[in-house]
């Protein structure tokens, strides 16, 4: 485990502004709809200016990316007339609970569990209690409760929890799962179907306590015979490159490292991070690829359109840079050949 | 005045912004010059070939460190001097001064960037708001660029553009019946010019910037058959090595902003034209950062966190 900085830790937690004012000047400019994103933006985000093309066109391709694979878990799930359970580490000011819960498969999602720093939780719990549009999403208000100091917040599905990552989780996280319902029962149940989401969050530890945080749900989900957990990671690799050495020091010019990028020189290398961990399957595929041949043609014209892009070569070296990788574990042999299907389609039409 | 002007150039050199008055009479004289240009303008060798440089005003002191110094050196740039970098305004100023000062050895050639849509996009316009407190500077250069050249073609030989090929555009005299003093428009040959790409298809084909069209060996070696030229050189596109030649040497890609934005870790190059047309790039790196090449207060680069 690594003693934290506490310069480094408030240059991490500011990333999750980046991500929330990238994902709101997407949504104004139309390339993405997330109805969400402007209740819980970060202090002072809402003043900041659009941002440029290149970074609009990618934050489309890595939402388009992972709600795909959000989307079809959940499918899958549905066809196998299981509930899920979907948990998101490090997910800052992410609004995919409320965009599942207000969609078509809300009644999939058994539970869906955020885990971030204490600082972002305090400022989350607040934004969704302010908010009539969050609120109405967690149910009966009656059933919605802030703990430890406001930087807790448990409803019937949606639980926000905080902690710090680095730390050994059988002592940080699993005290949090231990109890949440007066029935005395765990918060996630281990025979559900369950997907860790790390968006953006390993990059910035250091690999042994990612692999310690990964191990403790494998560990956690191993018993069940019924048990299948999967892990969707998104972000940074490959970085030894100039690209590469350019971003390190751009990024540490803002007091941000990415120990956890550092094993994984390609896109080859991501899926080993789940099959060390004895997943049944894993793959990655980058943001440029994901570009190229999973969105769909008339989505490609429509977003070709909403602004004039001048620079495709530098925006296929941005987007190369950045990968989504998942993976699955399935205890039970017969459910293999289901889970398996869990990936990204081509898509051509 | 030679000597208010040389005297311009050199606060210029030092990357420090003229006054608004100043600008506004030297854009007047450029357009008196470039206005006598032709489309595609007749240049001599030997002549340094540079692609984009996109206001990165301390990488472009590397250049003529490595290609030597206006006026020794006759220099031929291919547009995309504003926009995307710090210091789009003393850019082009200094290159503009140049072209005025020396007219016979600096030749500026119109990017597509050198626009007024592009410009408020990309950064041209904040920055001579911000730098002037008004568009006027803004409003000035853009009417320079209107009146800059579509391309240029060496000893007769070697035509240079910014982007590249347009398929209603066979010979190189049909460029020069182009009524080019206007902004660029979102189609046609003239639009074609500054936006289009080589690509490893046949033929045609359409574009992913949105303007322009993509274009194949067959249509580069066409053209440079029936226009009776060895080569054809344009900027336009990052090229990590500086530069990139492509369809067996016909056309090349040359790039002249280091570290592009600050962020694509890549080198740059010129394109040095000898009095027989023999070529050598000459690759350069991007300014080190102890000489202001980035502002203490810059925006940082934008990634995905």
């Amino acid at each position: 485990m690594h003693n934290a900085n506490p310069d480094g830790d408030e240059a991490i937690r500011q990333t999750n502004s980046d991500a929330a004012v990238a994902r709101l000047s997407a949504a104004q400019k139309g390339y993405i709809s997330d109805p969400f994103v402007r209740f819980l933006l970060p202090r002072g985000a809402h003043l900041q200016p659009p941002r440029p093309p290149l970074i609009n066109v990618g934050t489309y391709v890595r939402s388009e990316g992972i709600d795909q694979l959000v989307n079809q878990w959940l499918e899958l799930c549905e066809r196998d007339g299981k509930q899920c359970q979907i948990v998101s580490l490090g997910a800052g000011s992410d609004t995919r609970f409320w965009r599942i819960a207000a969609g078509a498969r809300a009644n999939v999602l058994a539970k869906y569990v955020e885990v971030d720093f204490a600082e972002n939780t305090t400022k989350k719990a607040m934004a969704i209690r302010k908010s009539k549009e969050l609120g109405v999403l967690l149910g009966n208000q009656d059933d919605v409760s802030l703990s430890n100091g406001g930087t807790t917040l448990h409803s019937p599905v949606y639980h926000l929890l905080p902690a710090d990552l680095r730390r050994n989780p059988s002592e940080s996280l699993a005290p949090l799962l231990a109890s949440s319902s007066s029935d005395g029962s765990p918060m996630l149940s281990n025979a559900l179907p369950t997907l860790l989401l790390f968006e953006c969050v390993l990059a910035y530890m250091h690999p042994e306590d990612s692999d310690a945080l990964i191990a403790w749900f494998v560990e956690y989900f191993s018993t069940e015979q019924s048990g299948v957990l999967g892990g969707l990671v998104y972000e940074m690799f490959g970085l030894q490159d100039a690209f590469g050495k350019v971003m390190h020091t751009n990024l540490k010019a803002r007091n941000v490292s990415l120990p956890g990028v550092e094993p994984y020189a390609s896109v080859a290398s991501l899926p080993t991070r789940f099959t060390r961990h004895g997943f049944t399957t894993s793959h990655a595929i980058t943001l440029r690829d994901i570009r190229r041949s999973c969105v769909n043609q008339s989505e490609l014209e429509r977003i070709s359109h909403l602004e004039l892009l001048d620079e495709v070569e530098e925006l296929d070296l941005v987007l190369e840079h950045y990968a989504v990788t998942w993976g699955v574990k399935v205890n039970c042999v017969d459910a293999q050949a289901l889970w398996r299907e869990w990936g990204f389609k081509p898509s051509r039409n | 005045m030679p000597s208010d002007l040389d005297r311009q150039i050199e606060q210029l050199m030092r990357c420090e912004p003229i006054s608004e008055e100043e600008v506004k009479r030297l854009c007047i004289k450029a357009r008196e010059i470039l206005v006598e240009e032709a489309n595609v303008q007749a240049v001599d060798s030997p002549v340094t070939i540079c692609g984009d440089i996109h206001g990165q005003f301390w990488d472009m002191m590397e250049l003529f460190k490595v290609g030597g110094a206006c006026p020794d050196t006759n220099y031929l740039f291919m547009g995309d001097f504003v926009d995307r970098g710090f210091y789009s305004v003393e850019t082009f100023l200094l290159l503009l001064a140049l072209k005025v000062r020396y007219p016979e050895r600096m030749t500026l050639i119109r990017g597509n960037h050198e626009s007024r849509q592009i410009t408020q996009v990309y950064g041209f316009y904040d920055e001579c708001q911000r730098k002037y407190g008004s568009s006027n500077v803004w409003r000035w250069c853009c009417e320079v660029f209107d009146y800059l050249a579509l391309g240029a073609v060496v000893d007769g030989r070697v035509f240079c553009v910014h982007g590249g090929l347009s398929p209603n555009l066979q010979g190189i005299d049909q460029i020069r019946a182009i009524d080019r003093k206007q902004e660029v428009p979102h189609d046609g040959p003239m639009c074609d010019l500054l936006w289009s790409d080589p690509d490893e298809i046949t033929g045609w084909g359409l574009s992913p910037r949105g303007a322009g069209f993509l274009f194949g060996a067959d249509i580069a070696k066409a053209f440079a058959h029936h226009n009776a030229i060895d080569l054809v050189a344009r900027a336009h596109q990052l090229a990590m090595e500086g530069f990139k030649l492509m369809f067996d040497q016909t056309i090349v890609t040359v790039w002249s902003a280091p570290n592009y934005c600050y962020r694509c870790g890549n080198v740059a190059a010129v394109l040095e034209l000898d009095e027989h047309l023999m070529q050598e790039y000459k690759v350069f790196q991007h300014a080190p950062a102890d000489v202001r090449s980035i502002p203490a207060k810059r925006p940082p680069a934008d990634y995905f966190l």
